[in-house]
This record gives C-alpha cells, structure tokens and sequence, in this order.
C-alpha cells in the first residue's frame, strides 16, 4: 500500500466518524452544484429550442405582418390594422434585391368545416404554390395547390394531419369532399406533419387553398395576414430586411419619421424572441448558482477551520508519529475533494431532477446534458482547492507542540 | 544512543523571554530506563519535546544514533520521530473513535513501508500489553489505563530506539499507575531504552537513573539505589 493510499484511507475513516459534519459541507456544495446543473441544463434547452426553431423556419425566411406586432410575441399579425396588399407583395418581388421568393398570406381561425356528420373548427389559409417551398410545408400525400388552381379560383384545399383525424379519422380524405362554411371543396391532398409551433400551436390543425378561391368563396379580406419571403443569402438579410421595409414605406406612404405599419420578423428576430423567455431564468439561475457556489466555498473554509481547531490533538498525535506537513496536508484536502465531490454527484443529480421537473411544468425547456456533469464536477473540484487549501495548510503548518497541548 | 549538550530553551511571548531550559547536557545509554524528575513548571515536557524532535532547542546539540539532528529538515525529522522514537503523553491522545487496533496502527501509515503483516504486528503488540480482547473496542469504550495501554502499543509498533514518555501515569489510578510501570519495566528488562518525565518520585523510582531538574538544569543524576525494593509491589 503506498502512502497516498494510506492516507486516503485514512481521510476516509475520519470522515466516516464525522458524518455531520461532512453532510453539512455536501449539502452546501450540492446546492451549488444544483443550481449550476440546472442553469446549463435550461440554456441547453433555449439553446435548442431556439435551433429548432430556426431550423424549422429555414435561415432564409423573412415574415411581414400587418401592424406593429414585432415585439409582442404574438404568433400573427393583429387584425385590427389593414395595411398590407398583394402589390405589396409584387413590389418586393420587383424592387428588392436577393429575394427568393414572395408570397403573399391570408388566413382565418374558428372556421367550420364539415365532412359528413363530422365536424371541426380550423385554420384557413389562402395561399400560392410558393408558400409551400418557402414555409417548407408541402403535402405528404396528393397535389399541392397548383398555377391552375389559383386562375379558376378551383375549390380545392389540402388538409393538415389534424384536420384529417378530427374529419376522416382512418379513412382516406384525397378525392373526398368537406364544406368549409358550407361552401364544397375537394381535397387534393394531406399536407406534412408539422408539429407544435414554439408559440404552442398545432402546426397541423389547418386548411390551405388558392388565395383567390378564398378571397372569392369565402372572405371578403382584401388586406393580407402576412408576406412570406425567403432570401437567397441569408448573410444580407439585415441589408434585405431594410430594402424590403422601405420599399413598403414607400408603398404605403408613411412619411420619413413616422413609424412603419407592418412589423417584420427574422430567424434573428425569432431566436431573440425565444431567448428572452428563458433569459430570466437562465439569469437568475446563474445569480443562484454563483452565490451559493460561494456560499458552499466559505462554509468549506469555515467547518475545515472549526474542525481543524478541533481535531489539534489529532494533528499533533500524527505529527508526533511521523506524518510530514504533506501528509496532513493532503489528508485533509482529500476530505475536501471527497466532500465536494459527493456534493457535486448528489448536486447533479438534484439539478437533473429539478431541469426534468423544470420542463415538465413547462416553466422552461431544459434539457439534461453531460456538460453539466462536467461542469459540476469541475466547479467542486475547484471549490475543495481554492475554500480547501487555507485550512489544509493551517492544519499541516500547526506546531506539533503546539497541537499535542491540552 | 540520546546525547545532548548544552541545551537552551528561551520561549518568547509579546517581547518577554522566558529560559526554561539554560543550558542542559546528558547522555541517555542504549538499554537505560531514565527518569527526568521536577516540580510542575520546570520545562521537563519542554526538555521531552526537544528529546523527541517535536521541538527545537534555542541553542544546543542533540545527537540521537550518532546522527546530529540540527541539519535535518523537518520531514526527516517526521521521518526520524516514526522511526526511531515511540511517545507515550499524559493524555494518551487516541483517535476517539477508533478502535485500538487501528490506534496502534498509525504510525505504520506514515512509515517508509507499510508492512504485510501490519495487523498481526498491531495484534502482537497489543496482546503484549494485555489487551487481546479489547482490540476492537473504541478508544472512548476503554477505561483510563487500557488507554495508556494502548499508546504504549502504538509508541511499540515501530519498533522504536526509544520511548519517550510524558508523565504516562498523570491521568491514571494507583492500579493503571502499577500496570504502565510493569510494562516500562518489562520492555527495559527486554533492552527497550525508556525515558519517563514526571513529577512524582514513586514513579521515577522505577527507573535505573533519575536526573533532577530545576530552574532549567539538571541539579542531580543518581542511579537509582532503591529499584530492587521497587520492584516488590
Ligand atoms: N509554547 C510555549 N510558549 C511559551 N511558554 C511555554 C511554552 N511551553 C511551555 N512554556 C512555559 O515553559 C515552562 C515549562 O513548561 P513545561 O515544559 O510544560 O513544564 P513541565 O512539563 O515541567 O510542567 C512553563 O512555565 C510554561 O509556561
Ligand atoms: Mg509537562
């Protein structure tokens, strides 16, 4: 057995006959290291929600939205401001450098729509054929909206995965016909599965059809519910964005000074927007995390002092006996390192625990990540050295003499 | 075997120095049993600290095994004190919550090498001081004089040159007074070189030579004509 061994059996035995004291000092570390555990775990989740997304947006994906909804959050624009038309639209396509593709958007939500004796309220889209390609939503089954179907105003939609289920539920809807306030349309095929938008909405709960069909069978709205773009490179967007904002300024009037009524919102706007949900908390964790990591620190250094004066006897016995300065040294830094260490597992754990309740209550996406076991397991290393080293030394630079009186 | 010459010990506190020892020269012979006699306040623990390297001389030379331990630095001296010195106090100083097994093996994890047979050393031992059924007893389960039993165990385990002992019968009864000083006495009978610092002469009396201090010196150094009648009791 080499002597480090020894002394680290050693450590260990001393600990176990104090546990207290060394459940007091883990406690304090593993609320360090909670803390510190659960504020990576939730930027990690921001962090991928945000990614996701964007990547379910596509870089390259430019919104305008009536009004001056940018900063609300909102998932669409607000009805009460008519501003934006399709000349817009054809404006854009014809002043604006680096454009992909333009599309213009109409929509409505509550709308009924029947199938037999089924029955269901959903979303309603007036759409083109580039919609599909800019917002990456075409049909998993069947056509998509065509040129032909958009000049006859044809009635005919494409129907999400939702509305499927809530109107066909196994059998097949494509060839099929539903009344979408009461007017017939047939469906002409099953758009993708889309899933939960990050505002909470089922992607799949809707209809599209021709801008036009809707326009003439069904709503009278002349103003649209939105602009869609995509660019061709994303690293001019800023540069885009403010061409595409003067050339509906110009459009729509507004004098130099007053404010733009339309709001446009980028991938940057949209992982900013996400970002500021969790900012708070992934802030306050962090405050927390610091603090008590401190806290757990100075308690570190103050029990380590208190049981170093306690334990002088034991020192000088030891030193009497022939333990070096280092031997005293190291034993009671590996208590140190011990406890943190065992504070830190338990502390990960915790955190881990308290990031899955975190995204179970929804109060924040957090995501469990072994950059936190990392990072718990350096943070206590570096606590037991940096709060573990003063008493430590204290302890092995006692004067035996000094240490073996009563 | 311990040879010292001219040793001086002035402690200094807030500006004032205090001499405790002015000026002391003995040798102690391999194989003696030595007593260090003297009223409380003399500087007999301060005379025992130095012997047994825990502390250092203002002045003067102390040689022990023909080395001169003023070079050495202080893990030689860690080293030198696990080695070749075993110490038994007043207050025992056990590991409370340890067993006498695991006292007596201390000073083994601080040695050079650490044993195969450490446990069956440690056992050894403390069979030799009649504790074979107290081995795995806390050391707050054992009386007083076990105790100090169990520190003469450990002060054993090495194998050291010499025991250095500090009033080892301060703190016990007439009956664990008897038993400590039987056990010295055994272990000189078996060479064992032992030197007892105490105040009381029914103790020092037990040994072959008592050296008298006061006033920091060493006042007088008798071989001790009465060891036959002392080992009566
Ligand atoms: N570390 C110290 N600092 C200052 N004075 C000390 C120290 N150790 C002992 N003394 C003093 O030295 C004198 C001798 O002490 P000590 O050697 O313990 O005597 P004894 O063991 O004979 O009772 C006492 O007056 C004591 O107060
Ligand atoms: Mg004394």
């Amino acid at each position: 057995m080499t002597r480090i061994v020894r002394i680290t059996r050693e450590s260990v035995r001393m600990m176990a006959g104090n546990r207290l004291r060394v459940f007091i000092m883990m406690l304090g570390v593993a609320v360090g290291v909670a803390s510190l555990t659960m504020m990576i775990c939730v930027s990690k989740g921001a962090y991928k929600e945000v990614m996701d997304i964007v990547n379910r947006q596509g870089p390259a994906l430019l919104q305008v939205r009536p009004g001056t909804d940018r900063h609300t959050g909102l998932p669409s624009g607000s009805r009460a401001v008519v501003s934006l038309a399709e000349e817009d639209v054809n404006a854009i396509l014809q002043h604006v450098g680096n454009i992909h593709a333009a599309a213009p958007v109409k929509d409505r939500k509550g709308i009924e729509v029947k199938h037999g004796d089924k029955f269901t309220l959903t979303r309603i889209f007036g759409i083109i054929p580039e919609w599909s390609e800019i917002r990456d939503f075409g049909p998993s089954k069947g056509e998509f909206i065509s040129e032909e179907d958009i000049s006859f105003a044809a009635r005919v939609c494409l129907i999400g995965q939702t509305v499927k289920k809530n109107l066909f539920g196994d059998t097949e809807p494509i060839g099929q016909t539903i009344r979408i306030k009461d007017v017939p349309f047939t469906v002409k095929g099953e758009l993708k599965q889309k899933g939960v938008s990050s505002a909470g909405r089922d992607r799949d709960d809707r209809i599209v059809i021709p801008i036009t069909t809707y326009f003439k069978r069904l709503f009278k709205d002349i103003h649209l519910s939105q602009i869609v773009i995509t660019v061709e490179d994303t690293s001019s967007m800023d540069k885009t964005v403010e061409d595409v904002r003067a050339v509906i300024r110009e459009r729509h009037k507004i004098a130099v000074g007053e404010p733009d009524d339309f709001a446009m919102r980028t991938p940057q706007d949209l992982i900013d927007l996400a970002y500021a949900a969790s900012r708070s908390l992934i802030n306050l964790l962090t405050g927390i995390a610091g603090i008590s990591l401190l806290v757990a620190g100075i308690m570190i250094t103050n029990i380590m002092l208190a049981s170093v004066s306690a334990r002088r006897n034991e020192i000088g016995i030891r030193r009497a006996i022939g333990a070096r300065k280092n031997d005293i040294l190291s034993q009671f830094m590996m208590e140190c390192i011990f406890i943190s260490l065992m504070g830190g597992i338990l502390g990960t754990i915790l955190g881990f625990g308290g990031s899955i309740i975190l995204s179970s209550l929804k109060v924040a996406a957090s995501k469990v990540t072994p950059t936190a076991l990392l990072a718990s397991i350096v943070s206590c290393s570096l606590i037991a050295v940096v709060f573990g080293i003063f008493p430590a030394k204290k302890a092995a630079n006692q004067s035996p003499t000094n240490a073996l009186r009563a | 075997m311990i040879k010292i010459k001219n040793i001086k010990k002035t402690y200094t506190k807030a500006s004032v120095s205090t001499p405790v020892l002015r000026g002391i020269s003995l040798s102690i012979q391999r194989g003696e049993y030595v007593a260090i006699m003297g009223t409380s306040g003399t500087g007999k623990s301060t005379l025992m600290n130095i012997l047994g390297c825990l502390d250092k001389p203002t002045n003067g030379q102390l040689e022990l095994d023909g080395v001169d331990v003023h070079g050495l630095d202080d893990d030689a001296l860690s080293a030198l004190r696990n080695k070749k010195i075993g110490f038994v106090f007043q207050q025992f100083f056990l590991l409370e919550r340890t067993t006498a097994l695991d006292n007596v093996l201390l000073p083994l994890i601080y040695a050079e090498k650490y044993p195969v047979d450490a446990v069956k050393r440690a056992k050894k031992t403390l069979v030799s001081v009649g504790l074979e059924d107290r081995m795995e007893y806390l050391a707050s389960e054992l009386s007083g004089g076990e105790q100090q039993r169990v520190a003469i165990a450990r002060a054993l385990i090495n194998d050291p040159d010499v025991i250095l002992a500090d009033e080892p019968t301060g703190n016990l009864d007439s009956k664990s007074t008897n038993e400590v000083l039987e056990i010295f006495s055994r272990l000189n009978q078996e060479g064992r070189t032992i030197v007892v610092v105490t105040h009381d002469r029914a103790v020092a009396e037990h040994a072959q030579r008592i050296l008298e201090l006061k006033d920091g010196q060493i006042i007088n150094s008798v071989a001790n004509s009465k060891l036959k009648n002392s080992s009566d009791h």
